[in-house]
């Protein structure tokens, strides 16, 4: 694989395997933990934070504006109509689910394979599905025509002889996006709590002291804290290792189970998976690009996580290639009338132009990803990663809205266009995933400090037990 | 009890200083407290009461103190008591917002009222083209729904959307509610008292100066009035007008006939049918359309030994009945007098037309017709339009009598205006009176001359030299603004009045609801030109005909033999009101022979566009533009809704460089309209058509709707404007259409027909098998022609995996046959007054949120330059296998025992999921808070069976739940089991045609379940196993296959 000239020339790559490092080399347990911890815990808060954060705040404001006019008018002011039923607000919650993938399948699935070079991105990669799963679940509740009884989705005991339909597959989402939201949340946090813990002995002031001292549990870092912590995240990978596949397996099945052409077919759970996954790479690179570049991580966020990145995508996005193909292809050899004129009308009704742009997004234009060129160049992996979630966007566009609206019976065929109300709510949300992650990044530890000094060479010495920095795997006490 | 208000209160107040505050109010005391006070006082003291701090303590504490009695042993009437008080003290705490709202019991209970069950009643909605005999559905005495009255003989229980739609106009909260002089509410008394001085003032020169403009007359009492009204005063004049008036019919009839006369037609015995331009299946503005219906869909319901009919239809505006046509040819307005000539001297009616170039469809078309009338001479039918010229009537006339059908399937009778005129001659003559300065007083009788007469005749500027005007009139209309005195009218619904049907039967209008806003009726005006001019319109209608002093062929009393002829007159006019027609009324045959000398062709105008005006199939001549149910519901073939456009053909579009939604200006002589382009299939080249009656500058729901194409009509020719200038503006004028057509651009791999002049959805419906039909031929060597073929496959119980549901006691259903309905929006309609169905505004409709439950889906087959068309009603089709039911989170929408998919709105949250399910995507979501939650009246006009939807709930067909319901009660507390036929849906009930047949799947004896047995049954995409309760009887169509060969028309196609 390696080319001879290029370890003498790049330091990043490594002259033994030829691939991209992990992690710059010289680093330190100390100097990565001073690295990250500096971020978070420096009196000095970064005016482009200010500008991005603010920013981000000015479109939550429009998210609360577009909610707040949703509640008191209706759904009515967005573009759902009969037949097109489902609009904005369905993609967008598929979309959002999809990216919160990403973060789960780094954080459980790559873990129990032992890749070692997710450390580097998997916190920030679970806050991206936290925030991806908080903007993914507004909407089904938002887009109820009575909001306010949202709750009987739930199964709950009441006086009102009331009781879910357990046939709809909406009433599988809401278990598979609570269950979801709760065991990435857990996951998240438990993942945290030695970084908290650092945090806690670093910080300077006695309120972060305090607050850190207060999320970080008591953790003291004692080696029987690190066993039960070890394990818990072992079964915690395991629980949501399923969940990867289950979540968006169940919510294509919103459309799966549904009869309409275009919805009905049995390749959506795994060709969802794929989607999400693909989706969620994309909007990891989405984030991390800048954010290495703007915090200056670039020794620990290094090429190799975006090359992987790229290659995680192009595997996905193979997928679901096959995905498309597939549905081309029973059109046909289904000899279904339905099946043939709901392609023929993706491909080249009034909505056609979504069709094509989501080919050219997701299929045609990431194929440049094969070529190691292309997949470490971070400006075009970063316009990459915005073409994919496009491209995604448009998938789920082209199945609720184009499916819809043409549909059996052709005197009800209608069209779709989207109001100003729709935008404002699908930025408001993107805004608010963005004031969420302006957060995350100021007042937590993005990167995780104890997983990434695993894999630094101090921590591969075993034959002195003597570490050389202070920055050990085993932190200082608390209290 | 005190003299003085003030000193109670403090009296009250010192009393309760009294009262230890600790202490609780015993229940003996809050009834002493009650009873000492009365009337009006009483209630006062409830709230005194409740402010005092033992009463707040009272409630507080659970129950009174007197409540610990009940340990005791307590009588049930002492119980019932304290129970009593407790909740009505309870209530007092427990409301925070009381509205002040006065209630009015009945203080002497109406007999035979009680409250929940509806009373009925006959009526009849007098309209233009002759009454419409109603049978009125009253809740608590309002009037909740307007239905055919089923016994009379005209219209056997059909009805139209307009007569449906009268019930909204009667609770339409724009109506008038005051008599207004200059603007100004004044009392009616004032307005009588200056036009009986007035009338007294003219007494001696006859009348002279005095002008009345009503509407047409249809009612033998304002008839009565006006001709005594003479006699005293016979320099009166009263001129009637309507837009869309009879002209050309009585115009052609006193040419050949030397009598205004009216021409009947009897369908059912009609081989037979041309139409030159006769929209007779377009809804009531054709006369007779209720009976024409009838009779023409019974003789195409392959039932029984009843040859099928065959219509030709002959037009320049395409409407529904052109598309029911067998054969159809389409001509430019100015081609079809020639055609009607050509075609009477083809058929040996004599007239030498001199001959016209014809091209050689339109001549082939033109030998066929002629061919098959003279071969079926005696049972076939001419029918000219209205709006036609009246060489088309001549020559109809013509021809019906050298084919011998007078006497058979078109009789001639006395007219059921009861003053028959050239309308349009006399508002042309009233006019140059106005303009002459000549009148001093118009009173203006139910119309709207400021908005609906041809713009050139100058009529608003000739009111200018009117001495007075006055106006009587249900809205504050364009004209009301003029008028010095405007009078709110009383709707028919809540007035006395009467009216002949088509077939000349009189029905007496009887008042269903205390008039809303009082309002007056123009007998009330008229009966003041006579001796006792305080005769109440009731008894001015019962001098009428007591009397027997009509115009009519027949008086009543004097006929009426046999059963009715009691001494007790009363006991007659009871029985009047009770049935809603008097019997023997209709008119008599009138031997007359036609004598018709047929003009020869008159070389057509020219080769520019010709733009032709025909009353809008809903609002008519404007009229009823404030309805909103009526402007909601798409027309037929057009689909347009809450709108009139600039109809044209495709190639017309393209030939003015247009596309559908473009702006055009068509003007004539200095005057424009600008309206929407729409390309119409199967419209005449060249030809623009523009529907009358929008474009109202008055009115929360007709203002601003359309445009107002009276303005560039002309009074030389009402219905054709030939050499006017058309052209684009540039802008754009969104029409409200609900759906989008779409042209069939695929290649043929692609599954299309390559021709690119198809609809894409005609295409497709005929691929996917929603629509199945045979010629007459084909079905009679293949009955089951509509289950054969790809894609046609029903799957049985024995197809699925699951067994299937078991219905054992009843299982509803519907049939619909199509090849009855006409597509003329009765059900619909009907189905908005039943059902409580929200109006929801142009923009909603306009993109796909209308909320009609039952719609008619229209399709096109073949070129769209001359298609043929298929009307479906679609409604929920109740599947057995339902999937919406599957795929609600909250279980809102559930499958009852019998059948029934029925939708729970408190259950549902609104998730739309079973719509997007829905393969037949009849269900409706309210968007937004579409239903009306606030208009007084429209709350009295609801049905109170049914609940009013509000945002957030998805609604659907529900087969009239409700009415099951209550039969089924009836036939409970009867112990017997529910007959065939008790149960009608609001849209069969409505069915002009009787086209739609409900009732119970498990009586294997039910019509229903006859009809669904029937070969030509099929359901909709049943192949995907949804199993649907409504079922299609495909149309089957009587082509005349030697024209159709020499056509070169496609053979018809396998369904």
């Amino acid at each position: 694989m390696a080319t001879k000239d290029a370890p003498v020339t790049n330091p990043m790559i490594d002259p033994l395997t030829g691939e991209y490092r992990v992690i710059a080399p010289g680093h330190t347990f100390k100097s990565v933990t001073d690295k990250v911890s500096r971020i978070v815990l420096t009196t000095h808060t970064p005016l482009g934070w200010w500008f991005g954060f603010l920013v981000a705040g000015g479109f939550v404001c429009m998210l609360m504006t577009a909610v707040t006019w949703l509640f008191v008018k209706g759904v009515g002011i967005w573009a759902i109509t009969i037949p097109v039923a489902w609009g904005f607000a369905i993609i967008n919650f598929v979309w959002w689910i999809g990216i919160g993938h990403a973060g789960t399948l780094i954080s459980a699935i790559l873990l129990l394979f032992k890749q070692g070079w997710r450390n580097s991105i998997n916190r920030f990669a679970e806050a991206m599905t936290i925030f991806a799963v908080m903007c993914a679940g507004m909407f089904p509740v938002l887009h109820l025509g009575r909001p306010w009884l949202g709750y009987w989705l739930f199964p709950y005991p009441n006086s009102m002889n009331y009781w879910p339909q357990f046939r709809s597959p909406l009433m599988w989402d809401v278990f598979a996006v609570s269950t979801y939201a709760t065991i990435s949340v857990v996951f998240w946090y438990m993942g945290m709590i030695p970084d908290l813990a650092t945090m806690r002995d670093r910080a300077q002031s006695r309120f972060a002291q305090f607050m850190y001292g207060l999320v970080s549990l008591g953790w003291r870092g004692s080696v029987r804290h690190w066993v039960r912590y070890e394990t818990a995240s072992i079964l915690l990978a395991g629980l949501a290792t399923p969940l990867v596949l289950s979540v968006h397996s169940v919510i294509s099945l919103d459309f799966a189970v549904a009869f309409m052409p275009g919805w009905h077919t049995t390749i959506f759970p795994p060709y969802f998976v794929a989607g999400a996954i693909y989706s969620g790479f994309a909007m990891v690179l989405t984030l991390a690009i800048p954010i290495r570049k703007f915090y200056h991580l670039e020794d620990l966020i290094t090429i190799r996580h975006i090359d992987n990145c790229g290659k995680v995508m192009l595997a996905t996005g193979m997928i679901v290639a096959y995905g498309y193909s597939s549905e081309v292809f029973m059109a046909w050899y289904s000899a279904s009338h339905w099946e043939y004129f709901m392609m023929w009308n993706r491909m080249f009704g009034p909505m056609g132009w979504s069709y094509w742009t989501l080919i050219t997004c997701n299929i045609a234009l990431p194929q440049l990803m094969w070529l190691r060129k292309y997949r470490t160049n971070i400006g075009l992996m970063f316009l990459m990663s915005l073409i994919v979630n496009t491209g995604m966007w448009f998938e789920r566009f082209v199945i609720v809205v184009t499916s819809l609206s043409r549909d059996f019976l052709p005197s009800s065929w209608g069209t779709y266009r989207a109001t100003r109300w729709d935008y404002m709510t699908f930025a408001g949300t993107l805004g608010f995933f963005t004031f969420m992650f302006f957060l995350f990044i100021r007042f937590l530890p993005m990167i995780p400090m104890s997983e990434l000094r695993l894999m630094l060479p101090g921590a591969k010495v075993r034959e002195k037990a003597e570490p050389h920095s202070t920055g050990t795997p085993v932190p200082e006490a608390g209290d | 009890m005190n003299e003085n208000e003030g000193s109670a209160i403090s009296d009250q107040r010192s009393e309760h200083a009294v009262v230890t505050p600790g202490r609780k109010l015993t229940l003996v005391e809050v009834r002493e407290r009650l009873a000492n006070q009365k009337g009006k006082r009483y209630w006062r003291s409830i709230d005194e009461l409740a402010n005092t701090p033992e009463f707040q303590k009272a409630l507080e504490r659970e129950f009174p103190e007197q409540a610990s009695e009940w340990l005791d042993p307590v009588s049930r009437r002492g119980f019932l008591k304290v129970m009593g008080a407790s909740l009505a003290l309870a209530g007092l705490a427990g409301c925070t917002k009381q509205p002040d709202e006065l209630i009015y019991p009945y203080v002497t209970a109406p007999e035979d009222l009680i409250l929940g069950k509806p009373v009925y009643f006959a009526s009849a909605f007098p309209f233009a083209t002759g009454a419409v005999p109603v049978l009125v559905k009253t809740d608590a005495y309002r009037p909740i729904k307007v239905d055919g009255n089923p016994e009379h003989p005209y219209n056997q229980g059909g009805s139209d959307p307009i007569t449906q739609g009268t019930l909204l106009d009667m609770y339409d909260p724009d109506r008038s509610q005051h008599v207004l002089y200059r603007g100004e509410q004044r009392p009616w008394i004032s307005f009588v008292a200056e036009f009986r001085a007035m009338l007294a003032d003219k007494k001696a020169s006859g009348g002279k100066g005095l002008y009345f403009l009503s509407s047409t007359v249809t009612s033998p009492t304002l008839a009565r009035q006006w001709q005594e009204g003479q006699k005293t005063y016979p320099q009166a004049k009263f001129i009637q007008y309507d837009p869309a008036n009879r002209d050309s019919h009585f115009a052609a009839a006193k040419q050949a006939f030397g009598d205004y006369v009216d021409a009947q037609y009897r369908l059912d015995q009609a081989d037979v049918i041309v139409s030159l331009d006769a929209d007779f299946l377009g809804g009531a503005q054709f006369p007779g359309f209720h009976r024409l219906a009838k009779d023409y869909a019974n003789r195409r319901k392959l039932q029984g030994n009843v040859d099928m009919n065959r219509l030709y239809v002959v037009e320049s505006v395409t409407t529904a009945t052109g598309f029911k046509a067998e054969h159809r040819l389409q001509l430019r307005p100015s081609q079809v007098a020639p055609f009607a000539l050509d075609l009477a001297e083809a058929v040996g009616a004599g007239g030498d037309t001199g001959g016209y170039n014809w091209a050689s469809h339109e001549a082939t078309y033109l030998q066929g017709v002629a061919a098959d009338l003279k071969a079926n001479g005696g049972r076939c039918v001419v029918i000219p339009g209205e709006y036609a010229p009246p060489e088309v009537h001549l020559a109809a006339f013509a021809m019906n009598q050298a084919l011998g059908n007078v006497g058979k399937t078109v009789v001639y009778t006395d007219p059921v205006n009861p003053m028959p005129s050239i309308q349009l001659d006399d508002l042309i003559s009233l006019v140059a009176d106005m303009n002459a300065g000549r009148v001093d007083w118009l009173v203006i009788l139910n119309a709207n001359p400021v908005y609906a007469t041809p713009a050139d005749l100058g009529f608003v500027d000739a009111l200018n030299k009117v001495g007075t005007i006055v106006q009587l009139s249900s809205h504050n209309d364009e004209t009301s603004q003029i008028a010095h005195w405007h009078i709110n009218n009383q709707h028919y619904l809540e007035k006395w009045s009467d009216a002949r049907a088509y077939d000349g039967t009189v029905s007496v209008v009887q008042p269903m609801i205390a008039p809303l806003y009082d309002g007056h009726s123009e007998h009330e005006i008229l009966q003041s030109l006579l001796e006792n001019p305080d005769v109440s319109p009731y008894d001015a209608v019962r001098t009428t005909w007591n009397a027997g002093a009509s115009k009519g062929s027949s008086a009543p009393q004097q006929t009426k033999g046999g059963a009715v002829a009691a001494p007790d007159a009363d006991f007659a006019w009871r029985k009047v009101l009770h049935d809603g027609w008097m019997e023997n009324t209709a008119f008599a045959p009138k031997n007359v022979t036609a004598k018709v000398t047929l003009p020869a062709i008159a070389a057509p105008a020219s080769s520019g566009v010709e733009v032709v005006f025909r009353p809008d199939l809903h609002t008519y001549d404007g009229r009823y533009a404030n309805v909103g149910w009526l402007q909601e519901i798409p027309r037929p073939v057009t689909y347009l809704s809450w709108d009139n456009a600039v109809q044209m053909s495709y190639a017309t579009l393209e030939k003015f460089g247009l596309a559908q939604n473009d702006a055009v200006k068509i003007s004539v002589g200095g005057k424009y309209i600008i309206g929407g382009a729409l390309p119409v299939p199967g419209q005449a080249d060249g030809v623009v058509v523009i529907a009358l009656g929008q474009g109202r500058s008055t009115g929360r729901v007709a203002g601003g709707v359309g445009f107002n194409g009276y303005l560039i009509q002309q009074s030389s020719s009402p219905w054709m404007l030939a050499g006017a200038a058309v052209e684009k503006t540039g802008g754009i004028y969104d029409l409200c259409k609900p759906t989008e057509d779409y042209i069939d651009q695929r290649a043929v791999f692609a599954g299309g027909d390559g021709s690119g002049t198809h609809s894409l959805e005609g295409n497709e419906a005929l691929d996917r098998g929603i629509i199945r039909y045979a010629s007459l031929t084909e079905y009679k060597s293949d009955p089951g022609f509509a289950n054969k073929g790809v894609g046609h496959f029903t799957p049985g119980p024995e197809d699925s995996m699951f067994p299937a549901y078991r219905y054992d006691k009843n299982a509803w259903g519907m049939s619909i046959d199509l090849n009855s309905c006409v597509g003329c929006n009765a059900c619909v309609t009907a189905c908005y007054a039943e059902n409580n169905i929200a109006v929801v505004g142009r923009l909603q409709t306009k993109i796909g949120r209308i909320l009609q439950w039952i719609r008619i889906d229209t399709y096109f087959e073949g070129d769209l330059a001359a298609p043929r068309a298929h009307f479906q009603p679609m409604t929920c089709h109740q599947c057995e296998n339902a999937p919406c039911e599957l795929v609600c989170p909250v279980g809102a929408t559930v499958h009852s025992p019998e059948g029934l998919n029925l939708m729970v709105y408190n259950r549902c949250v609104g998730t739309r999921f079973c719509s997007n399910n829905c393969p037949y995507k009849v269900r409706r979501f309210n968007f937004l808070l579409y239903s009306d939650w606030d208009t007084p009246s429209l709350k009295l006009m609801r049905n109170p069976d049914v609940s009013v939807r509000s945002r957030g709930v998805m609604e659907k067909c529900t087969y009239c739940v409700q009415r099951i319901q209550e039969v089924k009660i009836e036939a409970d507390k009867d112990n017997r089991p529910i007959r065939d036929g008790e149960i009608r849906t609001a849209c069969q009930q409505a069915c002009p045609t009787s086209a739609i047949v409900f009732g119970n799947i498990n009586d294997r004896t039910s019509e229903v379940a006859k009809l669904k047995s029937g070969s030509r049954t099929y359901g909709v995409l049943a192949d995907l196993n949804t199993r649907p309760r409504t079922t299609y009887l495909a149309e089957v169509i009587n082509t005349n296959e030697g024209l159709s060969r020499a056509l070169g028309e496609y053979a018809v196609e396998k369904a």
